[in-house]
């Protein structure tokens, strides 16, 4: 008989995740993808797959969220990603607090209370800025991969002061910024300091309960964590697998 | 979801036909207060505007601050794009700033082909209140007999005030039978809103039409507050698995009033006015907010209070920190949601729903 109670599908805008558990919860397996046009497609393939390395069938429990969940036929039920954020930090990392969740397209911050169920939450309204996109968008006009964006920004004590936390109106100060000469490491760190005020505002308008989580794809960035740190004098800690968590979350909700 | 709805109510135009063959003229009227009874005596006939749909902001928004609310500055394009040359008169009752605001600027600068007829409402309930709208309805009422060239006689009157009262009484009957209507929230709200252009009559016969039987609100009930919530948020709100358990808006419960038995025509009107329930465009005091809204809610069976308003209503604004902070020590907890009005809801705002439809579960 298959380990996997359950599977949780985060169809998410930039990525697509997938995580099987066991009836204990314990993480069995997980995918991470890219997401493509199709997301539907996209998802069943994965699932077929993850079922079909676990010897699982088209019975258990599958709980979708993210911004696609709606077209997961394969779902025994959807459910947002601040439900789901929230119950999977809080098995993680085992504690109630304040998570901030910065993914591609929208960040939220959660408030969790003491039984991993969400208190008050707040998202981004429908622009990118405040998002992984912001940093994604205004770094391709400096040519730095993804991956390099934290460490080139903390690598520089300068810091070129961003005023915009629009994606738009950011790449435009950028391109006066390189046009004056300005060095790209002190322009990045500007960008993230930029994101962080846009993020924090949001932390101050739901209230910081300690201690302070951070989830989503931007959380890998160090820039980001350690500015968060700053800005708010609150230490910030991290799931095993902070890209995850949305996933986790929707698993165990299945259980 | 709901099944299409089973309504079947005449649409703006056939209003249109029907009120001029009774010889009346149209008047256009911004939200919210305004005395019915006494258009209809001038034989006029109200026509709201609430944000008109499919029309843009930027013709009106030249005439206003950036911020301005979408009820306003659409309400503006729709007048100068001549979406309101059926009309002989405009009535803007100072609701709030950018609702005075809009008064000024038709009144003064743009001055229009309609007459532009303002209305200034008390901030209170003590009998200084009571005597100044008693003298604003006065000055509005020989304003209006300019607009139509009709002075009401006593008969005039009373025949409006009856009309009008009972189809007040037919609103507020509608809110105490919700539980027992057989009718989604969606068709609820769209016979609600019907008073906004309905004759007294058409609004009742509506009501009374309205089928009986085991409501089909299931799931985790919501009070709504506001000023206006657009049918497709119902539709949204039942797919959550939720119901709205009752209202605090604008166009809905705000508006239910008591009717006054006085003989004077003003001070019926007055009367009547003053009995509307607690609203922050009429200077309720925020206890009294608090107070009323816990109690609807507890009895209603609302486990939430969603504050969903057009973005940038001042009014509104002003109470939202104060309601939250005190219903949620209350343990109720409260969403409060900003949207631009005729859009597509945005994923985020119906996902903000949803997340708190699902806390509440
Ligand atoms: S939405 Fe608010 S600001 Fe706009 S007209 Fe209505 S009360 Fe005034």
């Amino acid at each position: 008989m298959s380990r996997v109670a359950a599977i949780g599908i985060d169809a998410g805008s930039t990525t697509c995740k997938l995580v099987a558990v066991d009836q204990d919860g314990t993480i069995i397996s997980s995918l991470l993808e890219p997401t493509e046009p199709r997301v539907e497609l996209q998802v069943q393939r994965m699932l077929d797959a993850i079922r079909a390395e676990h010897g699982a069938n088209s019975s258990v429990r599958t709980i979708a969220t993210g911004y696609g969940r709606k077209l997961i036929k394969d779902a025994t039920r959807n459910l947002t990603e601040i439900t789901c954020h929230a119950r999977g930090v809080f098995r993680d990392l085992g504690c109630a607090g304040t998570l901030i969740d910065i993914g591609g397209q929208d960040s939220k911050v959660i408030q969790i209370g003491g039984d991993g169920r969400p208190v008050d939450f707040m998202m981004n309204d429908k622009c990118a800025a405040g998002t992984g996109r912001f940093l994604e968008y205004t770094a391709a006009r400096l040519g730095v991969p993804v991956p390099e964006l934290g460490a080139r920004a903390l690598s520089t004590a300068q810091e070129e002061p961003i005023s915009s936390t629009c994606t738009v109106f950011a790449e435009s100060e950028i391109i006066s910024l390189i046009a004056r000469g300005a060095e790209p490491d002190s322009i990045l760190r500007g960008l993230h300091r930029s994101l962080v005020g846009r993020v924090v505002s949001m932390v101050r308008n739901v209230g910081i309960v300690a201690p302070l989580m951070l989830s989503g794809g931007v959380a890998k960035n160090e820039a980001v964590r350690e500015m968060i740190a700053e800005a708010t004098v609150e230490d910030v800690i991290l799931p095993g697998e902070p890209q995850l968590m949305g996933a986790y979350g929707a698993a165990l909700l299945g259980i | 979801m709901s099944e299409a709805a089973t309504l079947s109510l005449p649409s703006r135009l056939e209003v249109v036909d029907h009120v001029r063959s009774l010889g009346r003229a149209l008047v256009a009227v911004m939200p919210i207060h305004y005395p019915r009874a006494m258009l209809r005596a001038h034989q006029l006939h109200p026509m709201e505007i609430w944000g008109p749909p499919h029309v843009e902001r930027h013709e009106g928004s030249r005439h206003f601050q950036a911020y301005t609310c979408d009820i306003v500055v659409k309400a503006m394009s729709f007048i100068r794009s001549g979406g309101l040359d059926a009309t002989k008169a405009i009535l803007v009752p100072h609701t709030c700033d950018a609702l005075q605001g809009m008064g000024s600027v038709l009144g003064d600068f743009l001055q229009p082909d309609q007459r532009v007829l303002t209305l200034y409402l008390p901030r209170g309930r003590r009998s200084s209140d009571h005597e100044f709208l008693r003298r604003e309805l006065g000055r509005l009422a020989r304003t209006l007999v300019e607009v139509s060239g009709h002075e009401p006689c006593r008969d005039d009157w009373d025949e409006a005030f009856e009309a009008e009262d009972a189809a007040d009484a037919a609103l507020a009957d509608l809110y105490r039978r919700r539980a027992r209507l057989a009718i989604s929230d969606r068709d609820f709200y769209t016979v609600v809103r019907s008073r906004e252009y309905l004759t007294a009559e058409q609004f009742c016969d509506q009501a009374a039409a309205l089928p009986e039987g085991e409501a089909p609100q299931r799931g985790v009930g919501l009070m709504i507050s506001g000023i206006v919530a657009e049918p497709a948020l119902f539709d949204q709100i039942e797919a959550m698995g939720a119901y709205v358990a009752g209202d605090d808006l604008a166009c809905g419960f705000r508006r239910v009033y008591s009717a006054s038995a006085e003989a004077d025509p003003l001070e019926r009107a007055a009367n009547r006015l003053l009995t509307s329930p607690a609203d922050p465009t009429c200077g309720t005091p925020i206890q009294v907010r608090v107070d009323t809204l816990q109690t609807r809610m507890r009895a209603l069976g609302a486990r939430g209070l969603l504050i969903y308003d057009p973005k940038f209503c001042e009014p509104e604004l002003f109470d939202v920190p104060l309601l939250r902070k005190h219903l949620n020590a209350a343990g109720f907890p409260v969403l409060h949601v900003e949207f631009e009005m005729g859009d597509r809801l945005p994923y985020q705002t119906l996902s903000r729903i949803e997340a708190f439809v699902e806390t509440l579960s």
